[in-house]
């Protein structure tokens, strides 16, 4: 049963096009791996999805709810992990949690286990009275994924949440990443593709604002497979690279900085 | 409600987390004790008048200050996204901030209330007239606060957050210092625009719908542009 169906979205920003007709499905219970280059549109994709930003056409549901119309009760049902982790660094990680639970409006009787609960999944519960200005990024990120799941959204959407870590950090998140996998559906996008490979089913990819691969990971890796020649083992990282030599016309450093507003 | 309660605890934690908020404290209390005890000395009056009065100037200072990084810190911090993201109404986030900024002035003007107890000490006082004063030096305030907490939500930059502000209440309150230049309707506009010709009733003692209906109307007109302003942005 599909969580996630995206219909030919756009968005433009002025005479630039962020996002040109992208069309897609995500059924419940998968990892999908959203790729792409620095400034192809990803994070305004996901701005759409997420209801912070409006489509210029086209429409989303999610769990069946169109988000213009329903915006409120799809924000219920959608776990948010910004680029930068959205964090009140003066705050302590459990004074954080339980602000998230408030205002995503985890019952006052569910709380305090709901807290533990989630903090416990995403290893806090040790560090949960420091200050969150004095934690390292691969805890600051943890924390940004607590405040996603902490109100058990259906849909999970993270955007680039290794971005920036150490490979012991980028191994303990998509850890935790992979473990939602039972409860929730994940899109995530990165640029850590070796390690994408391990936890995701599917991949998307886009390349200045549309949508050019939307494959199953096994059916991608073992298509290409075929297809080479040489017989060699292809990687996502390999088939990224094929799909971005040709030089794009878009100047995509400027994508996401004309919504940089927030 | 819950949600509301919430950011309104969240704010107020902002706050008394840092300094700034115990120097804004002290720095304006001591300020109006010394301010008090110049204007007693020299008037020799069991009232609050002028001391309202110089209360409304030193707010158009202050608040700006204090409401400046509402907004802007937010959009500058990258947790405006977290906020507008989670299931909150544009109303409920300005509501949430506009009752902690309240509740900050609202602690800040509480205490003044011990000069009651000086006058009374010494004299006898009109109570109604100062309590008079009060409910208008907290409805003023708290149109300042709407005031600041508009321009807050109009930029990610702090320091022009408050200059707006300070732009703004400036022409509110020197307003009437334009009404010589004017005759007629532009007259009494000029009059009826600036909080002095509303403060001045209610520091006599005098409550007039007329002027309760200024800062209401002054404070839910800051409070739904704000809540434009957050909807605006977020469906650009």
């Amino acid at each position: 049963m599909s969580i996630l169906t995206v219909e030919h979205i756009s968005k433009n920003f002025g005479e630039l096009q962020a996002v040109d007709n992208v069309s897609f499905e995500i059924n419940q219970g998968d990892i999908v791996g959203f790729l792409g280059k620095n400034g192809a549109g990803k994070t305004t994709l996901m701005r759409i999805i997420t209801a912070f930003l409006a489509p210029s056409s086209g429409r989303v549901f999610i769990d069946g709810d169109d988000i213009t119309q329903h915006s409120l009760t799809i924000r219920q049902k959608i776990g948010y992990l910004p680029e930068t982790p959205p964090l009140y660094n003066n705050m302590t990680v459990l004074q954080y949690v339980k602000f998230a639970a408030e205002i995503k409006g985890v019952s006052s009787k569910n709380q305090k286990v709901q807290i533990a609960k989630t903090l416990e999944e995403c290893q806090l519960a040790h560090v949960k009275d420091k200050i969150i200005s004095t934690l390292s990024k691969g805890y600051k990120q943890r924390v940004g994924i607590a405040q996603a799941i902490i109100h058990e959204p259906k849909l999970l959407i993270l955007d680039e949440p290794t971005s920036g870590l150490d490979p012991i950090q980028v191994q303990q998140v998509l850890a935790l990443i992979n473990n939602q996998r039972e409860q929730r559906t994940v899109l995530l996008s990165t640029h850590t593709l070796p390690e994408i490979e391990k936890i995701a089913q599917r991949i998307l990819m886009i390349k200045s604002g549309q949508l050019i691969i939307d494959e199953p990971l096994d059916t991608l890796l073992k298509g290409k497979e075929q297809q080479d020649s040489q017989a060699l083992p292809i990687t996502l990282e390999q088939i990224f690279i094929n799909h971005h030599q040709a030089p794009t016309s878009v100047p995509s450093s400027t994508l996401t900085q004309s919504v940089s507003h927030y | 409600m819950n949600k509301i309660i919430a950011l309104t605890k969240k704010e107020l934690h902002s706050y008394f987390s840092s300094p700034v908020a115990y120097i804004i404290l002290i720095a304006c209390l001591s300020l109006f004790n010394i301010l008090f005890f110049m204007l007693i000395e020299q008037n020799r009056e069991v009232s609050l008048r002028d001391i309202f009065q110089v209360m409304e100037f030193m707010f158009i200072f202050i608040i700006p200050l204090l409401t400046m990084k509402l907004f802007a810190e937010e959009k500058a911090n990258g947790t405006m996204e977290f906020l507008l993201t989670a299931p909150l109404t544009p109303s409920m986030i300005v509501l949430g901030k506009y009752f902690s900024m309240l509740i900050f002035y609202s602690l800040l003007i509480g205490v003044t209330s011990v000069y009651y107890f000086i006058v009374d000490y010494y004299g006898e006082p009109d109570p109604y007239s100062i309590l008079s004063g009060y409910v208008g030096i907290w409805l003023e305030g708290a149109f300042f606060i709407a005031i600041g907490l508009l321009t807050s939500s109009w930029t990610r930059n702090q320091i022009i957050a408050a200059m707006t502000s300070y732009l703004i209440l400036f022409s509110l309150y020197f307003s009437i210092s334009f009404t010589k230049y004017f005759t007629g309707f532009a007259e009494s506009f000029f009059t009826q625009l600036s909080t002095r010709t509303h403060l001045e009733n209610f520091a006599i003692g005098v409550i007039t719908a007329s002027d309760v209906i200024y800062y209401l109307a002054g404070i839910v007109l800051c409070l739904v542009l704000t809540c434009l302003s957050i909807n605006h942005r977020l469906w650009q």
